[in-house]
């Protein structure tokens, strides 16, 4: 009778039973967007979040600049494979093709991290200094997104004066669903909020940073400047590539900005790669052993022989830069290509992926080419504009102390002067698709691979079949 | 019918001979198909409270009283016996086995029901039919026996989870695979494995603990699981003990499995020859210094003719060992057992390997309270290497499936010096003699020095007290643990291969679930003249806590090292991971028939889920069912139908269920997550939730005919089925401008439906002494619509492996239904494919144009206007789910041979054959021998293989989802065969055995299929409900042999 008695209560106390706790229990390893930005120490997180977004695969940690240089004529590929640029490397790229499906999202998530943060950052209850100071990181970082996207979804500038279609602009935070058809801006549309994110974080961020670190990892005054010397070099606007390098570059020797943290161009180009915080570096991707670039996404996975990269281009020796009679054996450029098994590899960047070297993302001699290509370009009739050369023969110099000045007789031959230098000064570092693309030129031939004339649809990448698949109001390019 | 006029017939008698005086009367029971005494027989006085027991020789002794004539004889097991005494004082018994009738027991959510009295679609099938096969897995053999269930295996990797589909894919976004339930415990199920071997933690189940396995598969029958049910549920019933003596039984089995049906590809010539020529048509001829293939030479000056299936492939050997004690009295029920299976794959190096302890007791404390519970340990060891064939491994570099196939033939193992045959530089494989660089790695490197490895540790365990409170009404509370312990390990090698990027790496990683789940059921049973009310009310409490950790050494710092714990540069976290989950519910059913009648069932459930905001957790499901026996009737046996039927049911069910099932633990929330920049720590937006979140509901119909001829010889029935799935927890895509990550959110929007027909016939065609032969046979349609998707409807399009996208989930398809640019074979004129635009328009490719011109219009040569690609030109091509599958079971007794053999089949659908897309690549892969023999190479040539262009990887599907590379899916496959032989008796008895049977068996013996991949069975996206039957690079599946033997004392 007990044991019944017993087993009724047992029975009664179960059937209530529910333990509201469990029932309800908090994630311990997120934190939720209601605490996100709720102090000065989580916005700085989340800006710092801003830029390694920044850094993804796909981006900054290597590949961005990947798709830019084997678009070209610099580089061979040794490994057909097809998640590793090959198929951009041929120009065979379809809607669906890996690269061009996860640069397109790796390229909005900055973008729409931005966006959160902006917004997140706007409604903290940090002080107005940081508020303003990290919103213009954000929007620093999503300008440089949005450049990034132009140059390999959407035709040059220069073609129509960028009156052709660009790329998607979302500039508000995307954290729910609906929203999803938007149509293609231009191109000239999408520069005009780049260069309007620029001067808004020009005027926001701080002057420097007192850590050596901090100094090429987040964006200060300088960097913003610069990177505008890049987007209104691409926008053939030479007036303002001007002005704007005006701010960081001096008339004349010694190269060192006069805005802090007083750029300059390094002695030794050597160690440019190997110092990741010396005064050339404007801007540059951080990696360490616990935040490495990923599997096949670093700069020294593609170019690097084994055991430290993966082999998977080398130096087109035949009519790539390297093969410029004008690029002399004593240039100290040279030591960066590397003869291993009768073939050459490019070792800017020479350690494995769990030592990954830093990405160099702006340094000051691009700057300085900019404003030198820009000079020369805007100089009247055939001129020949004397600091663009003194620019150029500095950056050569440099690397080659004994060589002669250049001595151009013309603008023109100036001009292709700066652009070969160019070539060589940036050799890795994701500018040849932009070079080829903003001039107008054809992607030369290479290999077993065809050139492409500007007017071919391959001269762009197809738009990403996931994007078509959803936005209903975004176009695909001509040929795709 | 029959024991009515049994119980008249003894009461005649009864009453003939009662007269008798007061009298002892002794006796033996014995059991009537061995003869053995029995003990613990049940002995009662009939009319009186008086009794006895049989003792341990089967021996009794009761006093009967005057006018007291009949005993009654009970066991559990056995058919009572009513036995007239008459004046006898010495009686022999036999008592027959009730196995009959225990088989028509079926087991239901939290109870069991009698088979004739169910108004629910449940499969049942016996333990006995997966005890003795070449698996893993139980699952893995289930294929084919039940209707409603297909399941089939995606490849020969071992231990790789089937797929189950309980009558359709009853999800898009979470799991389609039922709920596994083991002794009334939920379990854990799916791979947890590290994404190169696979580890099916249902593979810690000891197939031989196995008493039965009930699929419940319609409302009536599941919505007892509620949230859990929406994909069907799997009941798994442990063995006890069974009264008599103490049982011992071996059951072992060793053989051997080899992969079959392998694509014959090129040897070293014919790969020469087609490359180089692929050369010559691309205008880079070979030139012997930088381009061209070249043999390379061995020591005694041959040409390297390297077969890489040979090093990739084995004939592996398998042993099994199964013992186990059993037996009960009225008191205790207890059965031990013991496993140890060593089972090599058909992979070198992948191996599994199982330890597994089970002890099952009941105890009967007094006539109210029985108290008992179960322990079930295993330990099992999947290793292997990088096998390219679990799901997400397609496209790896070194998966060992792609490399069987894809590797140049024309280079060797080993160097002639020895050493092994890599380019350190490159991460490749050496060249050889070929002047064109080779690709992909060098797998015996890989299989000498890599290893991965998954063992888990596995404890199922439960403890139960049943009360029986008042006559009728009993209750049970029931606490059971699932713990599961996961140690993924994996070791690659800083020479070649994945390793090399961060110069060799060992990962170590641990993760822990532990379920607790209290289960308290309340139960009424009682009948009221013809009126038969069962029912039950209960409370389950379900927590879930899992975790995860472990690291990730970079560096090896000295080649000898090959363990985590050697000489590492670098550490880095990897396998993080914490959840927990709650589920709560509160249940009941009502079961009631008149007079076995009329039959009905209603059963409803409240859940509330930890994964859902405050908002829904909460959610309602039910399920209703009536039946109507017709052989009941009057109307019936007065027509004299029983004659014809001995059976005749009519049963309809309607519900709701729910889905939570692979949920995310905190699926609503918003989140920013923690990162790195450089040194810097990040926050960083990594979930979009939603709150809105709900349940996913599955409304099922379900309406069944039951018939039996010939007093049960022949049983069919017949099923109708209709899923009603809305409020689907869909990933809904969000364009990725919109930069949300993972470009998805979690939504309740879509809907999708499941209908079709089951038949089932089972049986017993020959019944002799000497001879049987029994048949059961089963099919199942299916009809899978998706009826809705996101706003707009937009498409989804499911990667395989995050690269190749063949899969569709469109509005008005079948789930994950093929949608490929369609082609139009090879234009003899040029040797070009031919690829359709979407409006028919016919373009064709040559690779060895200038990227702008490679596509022209077939039509007039000029260069086409774009290129042919999925976005623009892609189609339906049709449904990659099965239409129909089932299964032929035969089982043959001639004298003491048996004969078993299980056909399976599955068609009407496509498969997606990816690997032949690599087989024909112009890269510098291998190719398939057709390759080499039916290539275009003159104008005029009639075939589908293009001509060969160097470097091509669009023609034949590599770059592009084509539609020649989607073939028909209809297969036959000879699952199994056994054909056993059983010894005597009267020469075991002689060495004290009770029985022996030898058997020797084959699995997947064959298939008959017209499709022209390794197997039409692959699945490379496993249990993935939106990309089923995509072949991808993937091993075949494997063919064993075996030879086994069950013994018992």
């Amino acid at each position: 009778m007990k044991i019944k008695i017993l087993s009724l209560l047992l029975v009664a106390s179960v059937f209530v039973a529910c333990n509201k706790e469990k029932l309800e229990p908090i994630p311990q390893t997120s934190l939720s967007e209601a605490v996100a930005f709720s102090d000065e120490a989580r916005c700085l997180q989340q800006v710092n979040g801003v830029y390694t977004q920044l850094k993804a695969g796909q981006l900054y940690a290597g590949r961005y600049q990947v798709y830019q240089d084997v678009r070209g004529e610099e580089f061979i590929n040794e490994t057909n494979n097809a998640v590793t640029a090959w198929l951009t490397w041929q120009h065979n790229l379809t809607a669906s093709a890996n690269e061009v499906q996860s640069f397109w999202s790796s390229a909005y998530a900055t973008i729409n991290r931005a966006n959160v943060v902006i917004d997140g950052i706007s409604k903290s209850p940090i002080s107005a200094a940081s508020k303003a100071q990290f919103i213009a990181e954000a929007k620093f970082v999503r300008a440089t997104a949005y450049f990034m996207l132009l140059q390999m979804y959407a035709r040059p500038f220069t073609d129509g004066a960028g009156n052709k279609l660009g790329v998607v602009l979302r500039l508000t935070p995307q954290t729910s669903s609906g929203d999803d058809n938007k149509a293609r801006s231009t191109v000239a549309e999408v520069y005009t909020q780049i260069v309007k994110d620029l001067n808004e974080a020009e005027a926001d961020l701080p002057a420097n940073y007192a850590d050596a670190t901090l100094r090429v990892t987040r964006a200060h005054k300088s960097t913003a400047i610069a990177l505008k010397t890049r987007v209104y070099l691409n926008m053939a606007q030479y007036g303002n590539v001007i002005t704007e390098a005006n701010k960081l570059v001096p008339n004349a020797a010694p190269w060192t900005s006069s805005m802090a943290p007083a750029n300059a161009l390094n002695a030794s180009i050597a160690t440019v790669f190997t110092n990741y915080t010396n005064s050339e570096v404007i801007f540059s991707m951080p990696f360490t052993a616990l935040n490495t670039p990923g599997t096949q996404n670093g700069l020294g996975w593609y170019y690097n022989p084994g055991p430290n990269g993966g082999g998977e281009f080398t130096v087109n020796t035949t009519n790539g830069i390297a093969a410029n009679a004008g690029w002399t054996a004593q240039d100290a450029r040279r030591s960066f290509l590397v003869v291993s098994s009768g073939k050459t590899y490019l070792r800017k960047w020479p350690n494995p992926n769990n030592a990954a070297d830093w990405n160099p993302v702006i340094r000051y001699a691009e700057v300085m080419l900019n404003l030198a290509e820009a000079l020369a370009r805007n100089a009247q009739g055939t001129t020949v504009d004397t600091r663009a050369l003194a620019i150029l023969n500095a950056i050569r110099k440099r690397s080659d102390a004994n060589i002669a000045d250049f001595a151009p007789a013309t603008k023109d031959e100036l001009v292709n002067l700066i652009l070969t230098e160019r070539r060589i000064e940036l050799l890795g570092e994701g500018f040849r698709t932009s070079d080829i693309t903003r001039t107008g030129s054809s992607f030369p031939a290479k290999g077993t691979v065809a050139a492409i004339a500007p007017a071919a649809n391959q001269y762009v990448w197809p738009i990403s079949i996931a994007e078509l698949l959803v936005n209903k109001l975004c176009e695909q390019n001509t040929g795709y | 019918m029959k024991k009515l006029l049994q119980s008249l017939f003894i009461m005649l008698l009864v009453a003939a001979t009662a007269i008798a005086q007061d009298r002892t009367v002794t006796g033996t029971v014995k059991a009537k198909e061995d003869g053995l005494p029995l003990p613990g027989v049940s002995v009662l006085v009939k009319g009186a409270k008086v009794g006895t027991q049989t003792g341990a020789d089967g021996k009794f002794t009761i006093k009967l009283a005057q006018g007291q004539n009949a005993l009654t004889f009970s066991f559990v097991g056995f058919v009572s016996q009513t036995v007239n005494v008459a004046n006898a004082t010495n009686l022999n018994v036999s008592l027959v086995s009730d196995a009959q009738q225990l088989s028509e027991v079926v087991v239901v959510g939290y109870g069991t029901v009698s088979k004739k009295d169910l108004t629910g679609s449940v499969a049942s099938i016996g333990g006995d039919k997966v005890k003795d096969m070449p698996v893993q897995s139980f699952d893995q053999a289930l294929s084919g026996r039940a209707a409603g269930v297909n399941i089939t295996i995606p490849n020969g990797v071992v231990n790789n989870p089937p797929v189950i589909r309980v009558r359709g894919v009853n999800s898009i976004s979470l799991s389609s695979f039922p709920l596994v339930v083991i002794d009334g415990v939920p379990t854990f199920s799916g791979d947890f494995g590290n994404g190169n071997v696979a580890n099916n933690v249902l593979g810690d189940i000891n197939p031989a603990d196995i008493e039965s396995v009930e699929v419940l598969k319609d409302a009536a029958a599941a919505a007892i699981y509620g949230s859990r049910a929406a994909a069907g549920v799997l009941l798994i019933t442990t063995k006890k003990g069974k009264q008599g003596q103490t049982k011992v039984s071996y059951d072992t089995w060793m053989g051997f499995t080899n992969p079959f049906n392998l694509v014959d590809v090129m040897d070293g010539r014919q790969f020469e020859t087609v490359k180089n020529e692929a050369l010559v048509n691309a205008g880079t001829p070979p030139d012997g210094t930088t381009r061209g293939f070249y043999p390379y030479l061995d020591n005694n000056g041959n040409p390297t003719n390297t077969n890489w299936y040979d090093v990739v492939y084995r004939t592996g050997s398998s042993q099994n060992h199964n013992l186990s004690v059993s037996g009960a009295n009225d008191k205790t029920n207890y059965y031990f057992s013991a496993g140890y299976s060593k089972q090599q794959g058909m992979i070198r190096m992948n191996d599994f390997k199982r330890l597994n302890a089970t002890m099952n007791l009941d105890h009967k404390v007094n006539k109210t309270i029985t108290v008992g519970g179960k322990f079930q340990y295993a330990n099992s060891d999947n290793q292997g290497v990088n096998s390219g064939s679990v799901p997400g491994g397609a496209f790896a570099s070194s998966g060992i499936a792609r490399l069987g196939f894809a590797l140049a033939p024309n280079v060797p193992v080993f160097l002639n010096n020895g050493d092994y045959n890599i380019n350190t530089v490159s991460n490749i494989i050496g060249g050889g003699a070929n002047k064109t660089a080779v690709t992909f790695t060098n797998p015996q490197l890989l299989l000498d020095r890599n290893l991965f490895t998954s063992l888990t540790e596995r404890t199922i365990a439960n403890v139960y007290a049943n009360v029986n409170i008042v006559d009728g009404l009993t209750f049970r509370t029931t606490y059971g643990i699932d713990h599961l312990n996961t140690v993924n390990k994996a070791f690659q090698n800083a020479l070649h291969g994945d390793g090399v990027a961060n110069g060799g790496s060992a990962f170590n990683s641990i993760s822990t679930l532990n379920r607790t789940n209290w289960t308290n059921v309340l139960n009424y049973m009682k009948s009221f003249g013809s009126h038969n009310l069962s029912a039950l009310v209960g409370n389950e409490q379900q927590y879930t806590t899992s975790e995860g950790w472990g690291a990730n050494r970079q560096g090896v710092t000295d080649p000898f090292y090959d363990e985590f714990q050697g000489g590492f540069n670098t550490i880095v976290p990897f396998g993080n991971s914490l959840g927990e989950n709650y589920l709560t519910s509160f249940f009941g059913r009502v079961n009631y028939d008149y007079k076995k009648k009329y039959l009905l069932s209603l059963n409803g459930r409240r859940d509330g889920y930890s994964a859902f905001s405050p908002d829904n957790k909460w959610g309602n499901f039910w399920g209703a069912s009536a039946g109507w026996v017709v052989s009941q009737e009057d109307f019936f046996t007065k027509a004299g139908l029983d004659k014809v039927f001995s059976n005749l049911k009519v049963r309809g069910s309607y519900g709701i269920v729910g889905n939570n099932q692979g949920i995310n633990d905190f699926a609503f929330w918003s989140f920013f997550s923690s990162g790195l920049y450089g040194a810097a720590p990040t926050l960083g937006y990594s979930q979009a939730g939603n709150r809105n979140l709900q349940w996913e509901t599955s409304k099922k119909t379900d309406i069944g005919l039951e018939m039996g001829f010939l007093n049960g010889r022949i049983n069919f029935e017949a099923t109708y089925y209709n899923n009603n799935i809305d409020n689907l927890i869909l990933d809904e895509p969000q364009a990725p401008s919109k930069g949300i990550p993972g470009n998805s959110i979690l939504q309740n929007v879509g809907s999708m439906n499941n209908r079709g027909f089951e038949f089932t016939l089972n049986a017993s065609i020959i019944r002799n002494s000497n001879f049987s032969w029994n048949s059961n046979f089963n099919i199942t349609t299916l009809k899978n619509e998706v009826t809705s998707l996101a706003a707009g409807g937009a498409d989804i399009q499911i990667a395989t492996s995050g690269l190749e996208r063949p899969s569709m989930i469109r509005v008005g398809q079948s789930i994950g239904s093929f949608y490929a640019v369609r082609t139009g074979g090879v234009n003899p004129a040029n040797g070009q494919r031919i690829f359709f635009y979407r409006d028919g328009t016919a373009v064709q490719y040559n690779h060895a144009a200038p990227a702008a011109s490679r596509w022209t219009l077939v039509a007039t040569g000029a260069v086409a206007p774009r290129v042919a690609d999925q976005a623009n030109d892609g189609v339906i091509i049709g449904p990659a789910l099965p239409t129909w599958t089932g299964g032929w079971e035969n089982t043959f007794r001639y004298k003491n041979f048996d004969l078993n053999m299980l056909f399976f089949f599955s068609g009407g659908n496509y498969v997606y054959n990816g690997t032949k897309a690599g087989l024909r690549d112009m890269r510098v892969w291998n190719n398939s021998t057709e390759v080499f023999n039916n290539r275009w190479q003159k104008p005029g040539d009639i075939t589908n293989i293009p001509r060969v262009v160097f470097g091509d990887n669009i023609s034949n599907g590599s770059g592009v989802v084509i539609s020649e590379n989607v073939e028909k899916g209809d297969f036959l496959k000879l699952r199994n065969v056994t054909l056993g032989y059983t010894l005597p008796k009267s020469v075991l008895s002689k060495v004290g055995i009770s029985s022996l049977r030898v058997y020797a068996q084959a699995m997947n013996a064959f298939t008959l299929t017209n499709y022209t991949g390794f197997d039409p069975e692959i699945s490379s996206n496993g249990n993935i409900n939106g990309a089923p039957s995509v072949d991808r690079n993937s091993v075949p599946q494997a063919r064993s042999f075996n030879f086994g033997i069950n013994v018992g004392f």
